[in-house]
């Protein structure tokens, strides 16, 4: 079994060939699109000044593969140029979206984390009714698009019973200082966090539900009954203590998932984070700004996995065979 | 002709509710959107049915759009669309998927561990986004988008090949083959895959349900074929008129998509569990 350096240096390794292997595959996406790449990475722009700076900074006028070599120290170096209809670096704009598609997931996945693991223990333990029950609910849940759930919870708790607001992160008429802001930035995020979190309790529930029985289903289980340990005592000590590892694993794992849920969500709520840049710029066609969106995302989640994958081998040996 | 009975009887009697239920649902939607022309009465994508902005009626079943279009009309020919990009994606994730993971499974090997490395990777980049990426490059037009989200949806299907791949490897049978000389090619097609992919069956059609919600999900964000009408242009038309309280808008269509997912979810856990009966301890 190799020890935990060899391990840990073999993920940092496949994960660096990961991010390579997005950024090659974007640069190859935009050398496809039907016309010149120009206006992929410039947008319909039709200054020739500014076309030529375009090819000259991107090297268009060279061979494909130094292309792709100024390409990719260009995305390392952060500079994944203009947003034309915007005029600013694509990476300040990104950047600056990214806390609010960070509050949104992290909120969501708060609550989804809590509700699920305790659904799901819940229904792997007391079986029968209960289980049917969450089991249904669960089943529904994970089948109803974030999308539309998110349309239906605007339109009843927004626009019919007028009990949340309909969008955006911050009120526009007031200006809310100290603790009144954030209340404030929290009332707005009631109905997109629930929206983001209700898809992802319904997934949680079902993945700890299959784990928990797992767990019950062990010897120590039946030796801890055999003890007379208290039921409760057995669930969380026993059952839950060696289920949940699969579970944050799982819920690590599904991060890009969460990611395109958040960025879903947000064009709903008109949230200001990644999600809004997103769906502004495929209405423009502002392809700078998409592609690096796309980047951004897969760097996020390659590092998260990363992170998560990691821990996963320091907390069971066992993975590092892999 | 009683041997058939039988067996049809032996086949129901082992039916499970999920296993029924998703039938049925899948069942009457696919009928639903094939007899699409023969169910409405306008034709579709059609501007100026009615007044716009109109609630459900007897002539607008669903109410009208902001053009006045029949959302019935729509919606109905909607199922079609989302049936036909998930069933096609599914088939090209199903070919790519079955060639990796099969290939995987019986070589071993470094080529196990190469193309096992590169499906792992594919799982981790965001399908959606990538998918997102491709089409609005290419130009959203309906074979685009197939293309698509057929090869950003294989790793799923590749790695339960490998796994039933491995499993049936070490049968006799296939031992036998490879004394009598078969060529690999042949191995793989005629004696592994009729074996090793029935069990893979059920995640086909938890992709399609995959499938079809990511196939709507770009058409929420404005990225669909023009020219096709499907459910996710329809609830990207609502999202637009949303603040007008329009719900009618938003609530059909959602419905007949959430139900389309729904079945297919059902058909594929229900599908597990009939394959394999001794997960129904464990399954929901």
């Amino acid at each position: 079994m190799p020890g935990l350096a060899t391990f840990i240096i073999r993920r940092i390794i496949l994960y660096i060939a990961l991010f390579f292997t997005v950024i090659v595959v974007t640069f190859l996406l935009v050398h496809m699109a039907p016309g010149d790449p120009t206006y992929i990475l410039a947008g319909q722009v039709n200054d020739p000044e500014f076309i030529k700076a375009v090819r000259h900074r991107f090297g268009l006028d060279k061979p494909l593969y130094i292309q792709l070599l100024i390409y990719i120290e260009n995305v390392l170096k952060g500079d994944l140029g203009y947003s034309y209809f915007r005029a600013e670096p694509v990476s300040t704009l990104i950047l600056s979206r990214i806390p609010a598609t960070f509050l949104l997931i992290l909120t969501a996945m708060f609550i989804a984390s809590l509700i699920g693991i305790t659904l799901g223990t819940i229904a792997a333990y007391k079986r029968g009714l209960a289980d049917a029950v969450i089991s249904l609910l669960s089943l529904i849940g994970i089948s109803i698009p974030y999308f539309w759930l998110g349309q239906l919870m605007l339109i009843t708790f927004s626009l019919n019973l007028n009990l949340f607001p309909t969008g955006g992160m911050i009120s526009l008429t007031t200006s809310y200082q100290g603790i009144y802001y954030y209340l404030d930035v929290l009332y707005h995020l009631v109905l997109p966090a629930t929206t983001l979190a209700i898809f992802n309790i319904a997934y949680i529930t079902r993945v700890t539900r299959g784990n928990v029985l797992d767990a019950l289903s062990q010897d120590f289980i039946i030796t801890a009954k055999a003890k007379g340990l208290p039921e409760r005592r057995i669930i969380f000590r026993h059952a839950l203590r060696n289920a949940i590892i699969p579970v944050i694993t799982f819920i690590g794992f599904n991060t890009g998932t969460l990611l395109v849920g958040a960025i879903v969500t947000e064009t709903i709520f008109a949230w200001p984070g990644m999600g809004s840049l997103l769906y502004s710029s495929l209405q423009l066609r502002d392809y700078p700004v998409m592609l690096g969106i796309f980047i951004y995302g897969a760097l996020i989640v390659i590092l998260i996995n990363l992170i998560v994958d990691i821990l996963y081998g320091i907390l069971d040996p066992r993975i590092r065979r892999g | 002709m009683i041997l058939l009975f039988h067996s049809l009887k032996k086949i129901f009697s082992n039916l499970n509710a999920r296993l029924l239920i998703g039938i049925l649902l899948t069942g009457v939607l696919t009928i639903l959107g094939i007899s699409a022309p023969l169910i409405t009465w306008y034709p579709p994508l059609t501007a100026m049915l009615g007044p716009p902005y109109q609630p459900p009626s007897f002539q607008h079943p669903f109410g009208t759009d902001d053009l006045g279009g029949d959302i019935y009309t729509n919606t109905i020919y909607g199922i079609r669309t989302s049936l036909i990009v998930g069933a096609l994606s599914a088939l090209i994730a199903l070919i790519i998927g079955i060639i990796i993971g099969s290939v995987a499974g019986y070589y071993g090997g470094f080529l196990e561990d190469l193309l096992m490395r590169i499906t792992d990777m594919a799982f981790i980049i965001p399908q959606f986004l990538l998918a997102l990426i491709i089409v609005t490059i290419l130009g959203p037009n309906i074979y685009n988008i197939i293309l698509a989200i057929g090869v950003t949806s294989w790793p799923g299907i590749a790695r339960m090949t490998r796994a039933t791949t491995l499993s049936v490897k070490q049968q006799t049978f296939i031992e036998a083959a490879k004394v009598l000389g078969l060529s690999d090619i042949k191995i793989i097609f005629s004696e592994l895959l009729p074996n090793s992919l029935p069990p893979v069956i059920p995640y086909i059609t938890l992709q399609i349900s995959s499938n079809i919600l990511v196939e709507a999900g770009l058409g929420f964000l404005g990225v669909s074929d023009p020219n096709v009408p499907s459910l996710g242009m329809l609830l990207n038309n609502a999202q637009q008129h949303i603040l007008m309280n329009v719900w009618w808008m938003s609530v059909f269509p959602g419905v007949i998509l959430s139900l389309m997912i729904l079945g297919f979810n059902l058909l594929g856990d229900g599908l597990i569990e009939y394959m394999n009966p001794r997960l129904r301890r464990k399954m929901y």
